[in-house]
């Protein structure tokens, strides 16, 4: 499975951020999509989503010589900041969107098996989620998001505000998560980028350039991007 | 001083200058055809600076005529056995007290003293000094021309009239100065902004004083008022060497300024906060429904309090004055006749009691900042036909929330206008009825519509729609229209209920046209 991206162009105002961007993505990776701030990651996350709209540009999801166009269902969306429904518990989220999503989603389980794969404590299943910490809401983000297994995974800096076991937890579940799908994780931390990802993709001057680590170490490979970085904002 | 004044005036001008330009760039039409760059225009800056102008002249005229002809002389009319120039004088009094010390400029942390005092690091005393001075100028020119014409026809002399102005500043100064005073003995600095509750009461029991005792016959003499006026020049006089002669003003605004651009930094979270305090901690709350009926039906039970209890509460009132006044018309049957033509003559009011009754906008944001905030973030929860299937829901909710309060209003006022001898046809009562149940519809339709079609808040719950807030004033502004529009019962209440059945279908087709691409977090 693949997703392609044709021609995509976005700008504000004047400002051409994103430039005719053409790439394509494949599953089983963890793509780091790194750029320097305002660089437009977050942008073309939402083009993705369909968040905000753009003047051109097409995405496709390819499987076995199927191309189509990809529909708001294949996409999961993890935020920064998570986002969650303060005035539900932790178990009417769930099971709210089960509810909703019946039909859609293979195998529903219990509830409970969805908690425990996330590591919420039983404690904290029917607490409101306006008391959950920042860690817990953001593994609650995520549970959403994954339970009706989309094929794309976008995560906009997310393991920058978590603390270091929550963020090494969450960086299992992306490792274990993307063998049947593709995920994006946008960041401008490069020693993240480089321990997570398997591919690194560097957005500049509105353009998608994959960094080739040819075997070089992981210092030179550092070296590599922050000269690609420097280099194309001089260009 | 002349530098620090003309620094200061550029400073102010430049950031509501700059303001009025980025709120231009708000509306949508005015957006595309202004670019970013707009700050560096000159031809705009100037006509923004005609604004800032303008705004200026305007704040020192027209709040003081709108003081003066709606606290102190249009309801000095209430007063009708009383000596209306003693009534004048002696609301005047009171009511100068309490903005004495509730409408300081000086102790008010604005943001224009945070960027000079605290960011540019202009010397805090001359700063004061020359803007304090400013301010107080502004209070007595404001004042002048509205004191001698209200108080002359009022039937007070010129001398007297010419006294109010100088007064009023004085009560300003001494209060002033006599905080000043006080922080230097206790480090405890004034506050406008965060004023504790001692202040609130004695400007309760000021503002009872001042519009209570006239109508139990207790009114200061003339003579006496006058005295304490002059008094208080005299002491304002001696107070502005205090405060020409204070030497703290540097770590005073340091404390003030500090604790009031905390609180704005804290702005959103507290705004936050508040919208979470909402919710009840209630976590018993369940609920056998499934999907968006089981969604809707947790949060309208959690959110019970800023719901369904105040709507409860405003119908208790309401149940209780429309009793009052059949208990009245009973009792006292010669009222009968001034009722019946009050409910005929003010029916129009019923208007603005609907509009400010309804829910409709407390509904939206509590909808916004807990639910919908953290829900359109989520793909699921923005696809076309389950934005429609919660907007119904939600439209039926609203509905029935402020349907109760318009049903006891509606049958009050026929129940009211039958004793108090009745319509001159019977259909007229049910039209009554229907027309302010109608109107309740409406306005829920209004609310839900307008944040269906608009969403006005972005992902950080901040307001990036000019146009949300605009359409907010305009209702009130639509409401207060129709409420002095002078129509007979019958025709405004066919005319209503008619314009409101159109209204409420237009409306209804467009979120269900548009929503489906309207109803976003803004970016």
């Amino acid at each position: 499975m693949y997703l392609k991206i044709e021609h995509l162009s976005k700008k504000f105002e004047k400002k051409q951020v994103l430039n005719d961007i053409c790439f394509t993505f494949e599953s089983g990776k963890i793509y780091g999509l790194l750029g320097r701030n305002g660089a437009g990651k977050t942008t073309f996350f939402n083009c993705l989503n369909r968040d905000i709209t753009f003047e051109s540009g097409n995405f496709y999801l390819g499987d076995n010589n199927i191309l189509r166009r990809i529909t708001s269902e294949d996409i999961g969306y993890v935020l920064s900041v998570p986002a969650v429904p303060e005035f539900l518990t932790a178990r009417e989220f769930v099971k709210f969107f089960l509810d909703i999503n019946k039909g859609v989603i293979d195998e529903i389980q219990p509830i409970d098996k969805y908690f425990d794969y996330i590591g919420i404590e039983a404690e904290d299943r029917d607490k409101l989620l306006k008391d959950y910490s920042h860690g817990m809401k953001n593994k609650m983000q995520m549970l959403v998001n994954i339970i009706a297994k989309p094929n794309i995974l976008l995560l906009d800096e997310p393991l920058t505000s978590l603390d270091v076991v929550v963020a090494e937890e969450m960086k299992l579940l992306l490792r274990s998560l993307k063998e049947e799908r593709i995920i994006i994780l946008s960041t401008h931390i490069m020693d993240l980028a480089l321990d997570l990802c398997d591919d690194i993709v560097l957005l500049n001057h509105g353009i998608l350039e994959a960094v080739d680590k040819n075997n070089l170490s992981s210092a030179e490979f550092k070296e590599k991007i922050i000269t690609a970085l420097k280099e194309e904002t001089h260009a | 001083m002349r530098k620090t004044l003309v620094i200061s005036f550029s400073l102010r001008n430049t950031y509501r200058v700059n303001a009025i330009l980025y709120s231009l760039r708000q509306i949508p039409i005015l957006k595309r055809l202004l670019v970013q760059s707009l700050y560096k225009v000159r031809a705009l800056k100037v006509i923004a600076n005609i604004f800032s102008f303008v705004w200026e002249v305007l704040s020192a005229f027209l709040g003081k005529f709108l003081y003066f002809a709606t606290m102190i002389t249009g309801l000095n009319l209430l007063y009708e056995n009383q000596n209306p120039n003693e009534v004048f004088l002696h609301i005047l009094l009171f009511l100068t007290i309490i903005g004495a010390f509730m409408n300081t400029y000086m102790f008010n942390p604005t943001k224009d003293k945070y960027y000079a005092m605290i960011l540019m690091r202009m010397n805090s005393k001359s700063y004061t000094l020359v803007n304090y001075g400013y301010s107080i100028l502004k209070v007595i020119i404001g004042f002048m021309p509205f004191a001698i014409y209200f108080g002359l026809s009022k039937g007070l002399i010129i001398w007297q009239c010419i006294l109010i102005p100088f007064f009023v500043a004085s009560a300003k100064v001494a209060f002033a100065a006599s905080a000043l005073i006080y922080y230097e003995k206790t480090s405890c600095v004034a506050n406008e902004n965060s004023m504790d509750k001692f202040k609130w009461i004695a400007a309760g029991l000021l503002l009872i004083a001042a519009y209570v005792l006239p109508v139990l016959g207790v009114v200061i003499g003339q003579s006496y008022a006058l005295l304490i006026m002059i008094l208080f020049v005299v002491l304002g006089i001696v107070s502005v060497v205090k405060i020409i002669s204070f030497q703290k003003y540097h770590e005073m605004y340091r404390l003030i300024l500090a604790n009031s651009m905390m609180q704005m930094e804290n702005a959103k979270e507290l705004s936050k906060q508040l919208s979470q305090k909402s919710i009840s901690e209630n976590t018993l709350v369940s609920s056998n429904k499934k999907g968006f009926e089981f969604l809707n039906d947790i949060f309208i039970k959690r959110h019970k309090k800023i719901l369904w209890k105040s709507s409860i509460r405003i119908t208790i009132i309401f149940s209780f004055a429309v009793l009052g006044l059949l208990a009245a018309l009973f009792i006292e049957p010669s009222i009968k006749q001034s009722v019946q033509k009050f409910i005929f003559e003010y029916f129009t009011y019923t208007v603005i009691i609907m509009y400010s009754i309804n829910r409709g906008s407390g509904f939206t944001s509590a909808l916004f900042m807990n639910c919908d905030h953290s829900l359109l973030t989520y793909s699921f929860y923005k696809h076309p036909r389950q934005i429609l299937k919660l907007f119904t829901i939600r439209l039926k909710e609203i509905i029935k929330i402020n349907l109760i309060p318009a049903i006891v209003v509606s049958i009050g006022i026929s129940l009211s206008l039958y004793v108090a001898g009745g319509a001159p046809h019977t259909w007229l009562y049910a039209v009554i009825i229907l027309c302010i149940l109608s109107m309740s519809i409406v306005f829920s339709v209004h609310y839900l519509t307008l944040y269906y079609l608009l969403q006005p808040y972005n992902a950080a719950t901040k307001m990036k729609s000019a146009i949300y807030p605009i359409i907010m004033y305009a209702t009130y502004f639509l409401c207060i229209i129709l409420m002095n529009i002078r129509l007979s019962v019958t025709y405004f209440c066919l005319i209503m209920i008619v314009v409101c059945i159109i209204y409420s279908i237009t409306a209804c087709a467009l979120v269900y046209f548009l929503a489906p691409k309207t109803f976003r977090l803004r970016t």
